[in-house]
């Protein structure tokens, strides 16, 4: 099966390009804002930036390194000092980064998992009563923006019946052991992940259940019946395998959008990742640290998307270098 | 369109419902300023006040009426979804048609173009935009649907070359049907209903986006907006004044996503499903 | 063991209606037979098979037995049915490559039922596979592949060679020969006597009766769910008794029919049986055949021989010297409408290549006014490119078409659309040629509503009404409204004449017109066209790969062949004295007389200077290898061939060799 990676090249050089493009957006947007980026960022602050500091920052942010330069920079996670924190991006980015991941990882990863198995199993018991409440339950709960189901959770566990934490990933100040510690954890990883499962989980079980009751429509569903093969092989060996590919597809483009809901949620929440730290930014008008943040996740949006491309040609023999 | 469909979508539930819920939406926005005699930004009320007689749903912590924010709020978040959406559809659509009718050179160098843009997460976009610029709303709004021509421009071509391709596109041509003759009459009967699928999808993305950003604090912090209400209101949520402040404009946002989803989905079963791609 | 099927009826539900699609039926099965099912569309034959090996929906009611070692296997659980399908009975389905799972290997396919059902390993299959593959006829080396890198005709062959895999008992087939042409059809009913052999019992399905009387022991015809007759095989073509059964024959054509293309009595746009539940209980059964808004037609008009031999190139010299005027002023006589012998269309010198594959070799063709120029051939011989370039629909690579003695390319350029309106187009497919959201009237408006001009709403609808009535449907308003998809085939191709008809045109390029109709229907349509053909006085280029057609129709005939004209002729001639080995092999093919040969398909590529049929020819020699053969005109030059070795039949007289 070695010889089928061969991915559509259009959306590689699509993906790379609009790599490029990310980068030199974020490169030249400060030249873009009047007047001296630097003083107008820092002039405000506290503290009074040594002279040799200024002209580093001046460098970085005004491009007299040039974009060669910049891109240099950003491979060594040089990504600009933080205004309101007063340290370099990179660190907050990188204490950040794991809560995100883990939150974000989860919730994908569970949702595909139980909407791709619970449509495949709707499809087959298609028609019957179980299959049609499930749909028209899950087509209302897509109608659920994840702010409003995140507010609700929190007000009803958290606020209310005090079963899960109000906010925060973990109980920070305590001497606990391992697996009181991961017990905290996951206390806290319960409404958000919950959250944001709630909200991709309908897609994926719509997607899932629309493609294999296409797919059960075809013909070689019924040579594969006619084979006297157990409907379970059937089901998964041959037509769920084939129903998986259009999932990949859209589940690469619907990715950019699922981003704003993990945004918003962590920011309910207060979950120390990635979204609250650009929430704050915000919030303080901290340029330097929402450009960098920006930038780096959607560097990150693209690397995921390249590699669903990959996967894409992988599970698809009929992709040639065409479209 | 032949009345068969138009009937066919009368009788789905789920249109139903979507025009139902969209139809009390539009009453309230027109309504507004009748139903609440306040300036929304007038802040002489005295603030976290319960609702009373007078103000429905109370004062929030500005002491500014939030029956009357809500109205204006609601219009507001409406508006932004339905110029991106109808920017971003018609853009989108002219370009996919374009493309395929052209082909060539014009077709791969825009389908490029659309990979491109495809490929560009539009939050981080809007975000990058808007903490730098502050641009208003409206201008927002446009480079939304800058952003997000790709997708429908991608289905509308592929749809189109679909059509092209065919043979009785093929048999006009040969009676002596020029370009134009195709395009009105054999191409876009089979792409209207892909705009409107699109319309409604955009709408829901669009709206979606608006109540996110405002919530995260990228607009004007003036402008009222359900997203905006739902920020202030949060970090009250240890008081009581959840239900008349927090949770209004989190039912009316999710009832605006419901209804806008259910109208898409609606829309996509009644319009013939073998017009969707694996796109 | 044979299999009996005693008083089987299927019907489906749907609310309180049902659509009786079995009544009764009654069939044998035996070991070492071959049973052969005849039915046109709607008269439930696919439910039969549908209905051994248990796959039919569930919204079907089954009544009946059908008993197998002593029990109904109808009674049988979804377990048991499971274990003896694929084992005892397979049924080979006519999808094609729509058939195989497209993401996996042809190999991985063929071979599951062995490691599933049989407990094989994978190396185990692997030879199994490789010995059915070779024996339906495929190389085994297609094994790697994916069902999309295959050909139709590959793809149903590797259909049959996974239903062979478990060795079973009962085979049933659907259609093994929709759509093959005469040579691979020839090596299906070898490969078919070959399964009979080895002792296996076979229930054919079909609406071909070649595959009837050349292969099966006894054939069952089926009308609306109901058998009408049973019989030992060779009694169909010869001594049917029943009206259907010859009313079928009759309308297939072939090369043994005399007698001509009749059609059957009466038009069934639906053809349903009905049963009806009332609310208090009562079952009430009854038969609709509706067939809203047809004349019926009249009947078996017997159309003879060569209807236009009087006009027929044979007559040539008098055609030539006979230098009659413009027999002008809306003549239905279809007599050199020009006067003189002005050709319609002359091509010289035509090719045409689609990137690195030449469709079309330089090519000389002649149609003269008014008469029905048939072109024969094979898929991919270049038919259809020649007759759209005669359409003016491509343009070709090189050469000059005159087209009622204007430069067609330059007319072309100047105005197309009058030159559009002079000929009309009609295509193989008319589900696809017609878009699905135009009503009746607007699929024949069209053309009138492109031309613009000079025509109002009130003149469009006027001439719709009698396009309408030319081609026998009706031009009621509620018909005008209906759509596409509330009609059968061959009620849409008649819109399609009519579309090509409406703003009369001088020629009209007929692109396999009825090859995708019922047989009945075909007859129908053909003979509607060639009845308009002759009262308008249109010049007709018909392109079929049925000889059998082909003899019914045409006035000259061309043989093609890899993109060449291999021999080109009176019709009579073609047929009766066929020069060009291959066209001597497609004529005993449509016999069915030919020798069966086995070949091993392979993709092959013409070479230039070889003559195409070099690898199928017996009569081939060291010169056909190394030069493409020259032109040798017969009969007084006009009969064309392009052979070294032509044969000789015992009447030749001239010879000229080029």
């Amino acid at each position: 099966m070695g010889i089928r990676f061969k991915p559509h090249s259009g959306a590689v050089l699509g993906y790379l390009a609009a790599a490029l493009v990310m980068v030199y957006l974020s490169y030249s947007l400060p030249m873009l804002l009047p007047g001296d980026f630097v003083t107008a960022m820092y002039s405000g602050s506290d503290v009074a930036l040594s002279s040799e500091q200024e002209a580093k920052l001046r460098a970085f942010y005004t491009g007299e390194e040039g974009f060669g330069g910049y891109l240099l920079d950003l491979i060594s996670l040089q990504w600009g000092i933080s205004f309101a924190y007063r340290v370099p991006v990179s660190t907050l980015f990188l204490e950040a980064l794991p809560w995100t991941l883990l939150l974000m990882g989860c919730a994908h990863v569970f949702s595909v998992f139980f909407g791709f198995i619970a449509g495949v199993e709707a499809a087959w018991r298609r028609g019957r009563f179980s299959e049609k409440a499930g749909v028209g339950a899950m087509t209302v709960l897509q109608g659920v923006p994840e702010i409003g189901s995140g507010v609700l959770l929190l007000l009803v566990f958290a606020l209310n019946l005090g079963w899960f934490p109000a906010g925060g990933a973990e109980t920070v100040y305590s001497e606990q052991t391992a697996s009181v510690k991961t017990l905290d954890l996951l206390l806290h990883l319960a409404l958000p992940l919950t959250t944001l499962f709630l909200a991709y989980f309908p897609g994926n079980f719509l997607l899932s259940r629309a493609s294999m009751v296409m797919i059960l429509k075809q013909r070689f569903i019924q040579t594969a019946r006619a084979k006297g093969l157990k409907a379970v092989r059937v089901r998964y060996a041959h037509a769920a395998r084939n129903a998986l590919i259009p999932m990949v597809t859209r589940f690469g483009l619907r990715f950019a959008f699922m981003i704003t809901g993990a945004l918003v949620v962590e920011t309910i929440f207060s979950y120390p990742g990635l979204g609250t730290l650009l929430f704050n930014a915000i919030s303080m008008r901290d340029l330097p640290l929402i450009q960098a943040v920006v930038l780096i996740s959607s560097l990150m949006v693209l690397a995921v998307n390249l590699m669903l491309e990959v996967a894409y040609s992988w599970l698809d023999p009929r992709l040639s270098d065409g479209f | 369109m032949d009345f068969e469909t138009l009937r066919k979508l009368s009788r789905d539930p789920w249109f139903g419902a979507g025009m139902a819920i969209l139809s009390v939406v539009a009453a309230l926005i027109l309504l507004g300023p009748v139903l609440s005699p306040y300036d929304p930004y007038d802040m002489g009320f005295r603030p976290l006040s319960p609702p009373s007689s007078g103000h429905w749903l109370g004062i929030n912590d500005g002491g500014m009426d939030i029956l009357s924010e809500l109205f204006m709020g609601l219009k507001n978040t409406v508006f932004f979804g339905l110029i991106a959406a109808s920017a971003g559809l018609t853009l989108g659509a002219l370009v996919g048609l374009s493309s395929a009718v052209a082909g060539g050179a014009l077709d791969r160098f825009l389908m490029r173009m659309a990979d491109i843009f495809l490929a560009v997460p539009p939050v981080m976009v809007l975000i990058l935009v808007a903490a730098f610029f502050r641009p208003s709303p409206r201008v927002l709004a446009l480079a939304l649907a800058f952003l997000g021509w790709a997708r429908s421009a991608k289905v509308i071509r592929a749809q189109a070359r679909v059509v092209n391709g065919a043979l009785h596109v093929k048999a006009a041509r040969r009676m002596g049907g020029g370009r134009v003759y195709v395009i009105a009459r054999h191409l876009m009967p089979e792409i209207f209903p892909l705009y409107v699928i699109g319309f409604a999808a955009q709408l829901r993305v669009a709206v979606f986006m608006e109540a996110s950003l405002s919530f995260l604090g990228l607009f004007d912090p003036s402008r009222k907006s359900l997203g905006i209400m739902i920020h202030y209101a949060l970090r009250y949520y240890y008081m009581d004044v959840w239900i008349h402040w927090l949770l209004p404009p989190v039912v009316c946002l999710t009832l605006l996503i419901m209804a806008s989803t259910f109208l898409a989905v609606s829309l996509e079963k009644v319009f013939d499903p073998r017009l969707k791609e694996t796109v | 063991m044979t299999m009996r099927i005693k008083g089987l009826t299927v019907s489906y539900t749907d609310g309180d209606h049902s659509l009786l699609a079995l009544d009764g039926v009654d069939l044998t099965l035996s070991p070492g037979r071959i049973t052969a099912l005849v039915g046109e569309s709607g008269s439930g034959k696919t439910t039969l098979g549908k209905a051994l090996i248990g796959l039919l929906p569930e919204n079907a009611r089954i009544r009946g037995r059908v008993c197998l070692d002593g029990s109904d296997i109808l009674e049988l659980s979804e377990k048991e049915r499971n274990r003896y399908r694929w084992q005892r009975i397979s049924m080979v389905f006519q999808d094609g490559q729509a058939g195989l799972n497209p993401v996996m290997r042809i190999s991985d396919q063929i071979a599951e039922p062995l490691i599933r059902r049989l407990g094989y390993g994978r190396e185990e299959a692997r030879p199994a596979v490789q010995r059915r593959l070779e024996e339906v006829g495929l190389d085994a080396g297609l094994a790697k592949r994916y069902p999309h890198e295959l050909s139709g005709g590959q793809a149903q062959r590797v259909l049959l060679a996974m239903a062979l895999v478990l060795d079973p008992e009962y085979l049933i087939l659907d259609e093994p020969t929709a759509a093959l042409d005469a040579t691979t059809k020839n090596f299906v009913f070898s490969l078919l006597r070959d399964l009979k052999a080895g002792g296996r019992s076979l229930l054919l399905i079909t609406h071909d009766l070649e595959l009837v009387s050349g292969v099966s022991d006894d054939v069952a015809v089926l009308y609306l769910g109901q058998i009408m007759e049973a019989m030992p095989a060779g009694e169909l073509l010869t001594e049917p008794m029943h009206p259907y059964s010859s009313a079928l024959v009759r309308s297939f054509p072939g090369m043994d029919t005399v007698r001509d293309l009749g059609g059957i009595r009466g038009d069934a746009f639906y053809r349903f049986t009905h049963v009806h539940s009332h609310r208090d209980g009562s079952v009430h059964e009854h038969t609709h055949v509706k067939a809203p808004g047809t004349v019926h037609e009249g009947g078996h008009a017997p159309l003879e021989g060569c209807l236009f031999e009087p006009r027929c190139t044979q007559a040539i010299p008098e055609c030539r010297t006979g230098d009659v005027g413009f027999t002008a002023a809306g003549s239905h006589s279809v007599r050199c409408l020009r006067g003189g012998i002005v050709a319609m269309l002359v091509m010289e010198g035509v090719c045409k290549s689609y990137g690195s594959v030449q469709a079309l070799e330089s090519t000389d063709l002649t149609l003269k006014a008014g008469e029905v120029f048939c072109i024969v051939g094979e898929t991919g011989s270049g038919k259809t490119t020649l007759a759209m370039v005669a359409a003016a629909a491509l343009g070709p690579d090189r050469g000059s078409r005159l087209f009622e003695g204007r430069d067609m390319d330059l007319w072309r350029r100047q105005d197309y659309r009058s030159l559009a309106r002079r000929i009309g187009i009609i295509y193989q497919n008319p589900g696809e040629a017609v878009s699905h959201r135009f009503s009746v009237f607007d699929i024949v408006a069209e053309p009138l509503r492109i031309q613009k001009a000079s025509f109002g709403p009130e003149e469009i609808r006027n001439r719709v009404v009698s396009a309408l009535n030319e081609v026998r449907l009706s031009s009621a308003p509620e018909f005008l409204k209906r759509y596409p998809h509330e009609l059968n085939m061959g009620a849409i191709q008649r819109l399609c004449i009519a579309r090509a008809l409406i703003h009369d045109p001088v020629m009209l390029i007929a692109d396999e017109p009825t090859s995708s109709l019922d047989p009945s229907v075909q007859a129908k349509v053909l003979k509607l066209l060639l009845g308009l053909q002759i009262e308008k006085g249109l010049t007709m280029l018909f392109v079929t790969h049925d000889l059998g057609i082909a003899r019914k129709v045409a006035d000259r005939i061309a043989v093609m062949l890899a993109g060449r004209v291999v021999e080109s002729g009176p019709a009579k001639r073609i047929v009766n004295h066929p020069s060009h080995p291959y066209t001597e092999m497609l004529v005993e093919s449509a016999k069915g007389t030919a020798a069966p040969s086995l070949r091993i398909e392979v993709g092959g590529n013409q070479d230039e200077g070889i003559c195409p049929f070099l690898h199928r020819c017996r009569f081939a020699t060291e010169r056909c290898r190394r030069r493409y053969p020259e032109v040798a005109a017969l009969d007084g030059g006009h009969h064309l061939v392009w052979c070294w070795n032509p044969r000789r039949s015992s009447s030749i007289m001239d010879w000229t060799q080029g």
